[in-house]
């Protein structure tokens, strides 16, 4: 889990990195399309991943076990 | 306006008006079933609430997959508000886009592992069969208007009027698009209550409330198309008027009308296909 968020604040802040790079710097059409296209999606996972409660450690196994606990 | 600045405006008004639209349609159909039901922003408070929630991934999910499929669903309907409000680009892209729409569907249910997300996914496949000759629909638009661009079929409706009056069995197939996409729909096969949620049903907590984005801002888009594809390019209140107003005819129609079973949803659909092709052909010749 703790890799888990690692990765989702690392693609969080890559993400409204490039948001804000497009915002400020307006570099060519293409570029905006594939910026909107990827990091749009990728920031509004992340920040889930991120913003979601955490589980507690003795209860992971049955979670993964049982995914249906999780509605 | 800054083109990011226009891109990012575009798909937060997509999520908060799709969401809102989801909540109203709720609203309408708990009315006619004489049902208080709950409150217009309720769909929003959801997607929100799931963001918020604990989320695992089920052993059975095939990791990466199981999570990259939610993010392609996002990624292909911001791929739509560019196409759309943006750039006013071709149809054949929204097009396109529609069907990754079903191809997501289809391995969003095999990529959890769980017997009701994979019968969905068969389902989903089953369903693409119909409702992608529906979307032929925009061979019927091309043949009257001679372009695929959206910026030139609204500029072609201020000259001539309307589509809806032109071509309106076009108008009716591509509502049934539409109906087809909406929760509780007699043609939401994927989603049947029969197989608990479909292809989303081990999609739950964060992943669940990214899907509930995703699928406000499609619902959004598919209205925006409607009404700017068959009616021409209105004011933002014009939009919002056009969008109530389909929902509420949507609901009325979900509120009064069973899911329908697999076989019978994609016969009746593929004969609305059928129907309206031929017709709209007959009635461009004529």
């Amino acid at each position: 889990m703790k890799t888990l968020y690692m990765v989702s604040y690392l693609m969080f802040i890559i993400s409204l990195a490039s948001i804000a790079y497009a915002l400020i710097f307006n570099p060519p059409s293409w570029m905006v399309y594939g910026i909107s296209i990827v990091f749009i999606p990728l920031a509004i996972l992340s920040f889930g991943l991120i913003s979601m409660a955490k589980i507690k450690k003795e209860e992971e196994d049955e979670r993964r076990d049982e995914p249906f606990i999780g509605y | 306006m800054n083109l990011m600045a226009n891109i990012l405006l575009n798909v937060i008004i997509a999520f908060l008006v799709g969401s809102l639209l989801f909540g109203y349609q709720r609203k309408i159909m708990a009315r006619i079933q004489t049902r208080p039901g709950p409150p217009i922003i309720q769909h929003l408070l959801h997607t929100l609430k799931f963001y918020i929630k604990e989320s695992t991934f089920p052993k059975t999910a095939a990791m990466p997959f199981y999570v990259a499929i939610a993010s392609m669903l996002c990624a292909i309907w911001v791929s739509a508000v560019i196409v759309g409000p943006v750039i006013e680009g071709s149809l054949l892209l929204i097009f396109a886009i529609y069907a990754l729409h079903k191809i997501v569907e289809h391995n969003a249910g095999s990529s959890s592992g769980s017997p009701y997300g994979k019968l969905s996914c068969v389902r989903a496949v089953f369903s693409a069969a119909a409702e992608v000759p529906l979307f032929a629909v925009l061979v019927i638009i091309y043949l009257k208007t001679g372009t695929m661009v959206i910026g030139e079929i609204i500029n072609y409706q201020t000259i001539n009027g309307p589509l809806i009056y032109a071509i309106p069995l076009a108008a009716a197939m591509f509502f049934v698009l539409i109906l087809s996409k909406a929760p509780y729909s007699p043609f939401a096969i994927t989603k049947g209550k029969d197989i608990i949620s479909g292809y989303e049903t081990e999609h739950f907590g964060v992943l669940r409330g990214y899907l509930m984005i995703s699928e406000s801002i499609a619902w959004y888009m598919l209205l925006w198309v409607f009404l700017t594809v068959f009616i021409g390019g209105l004011s933002p209140i014009g939009y919002l008027i056009g969008m109530v107003a389909i929902s509420t005819v949507v609901a009325f129609i979900n509120a009064t009308t069973p899911i329908l079973n697999p076989n019978h949803s994609i016969m009746m659909q593929v004969t609305f296909a059928f129907i309206g092709i031929v017709g709209s052909i007959i009635l461009i010749l004529i």
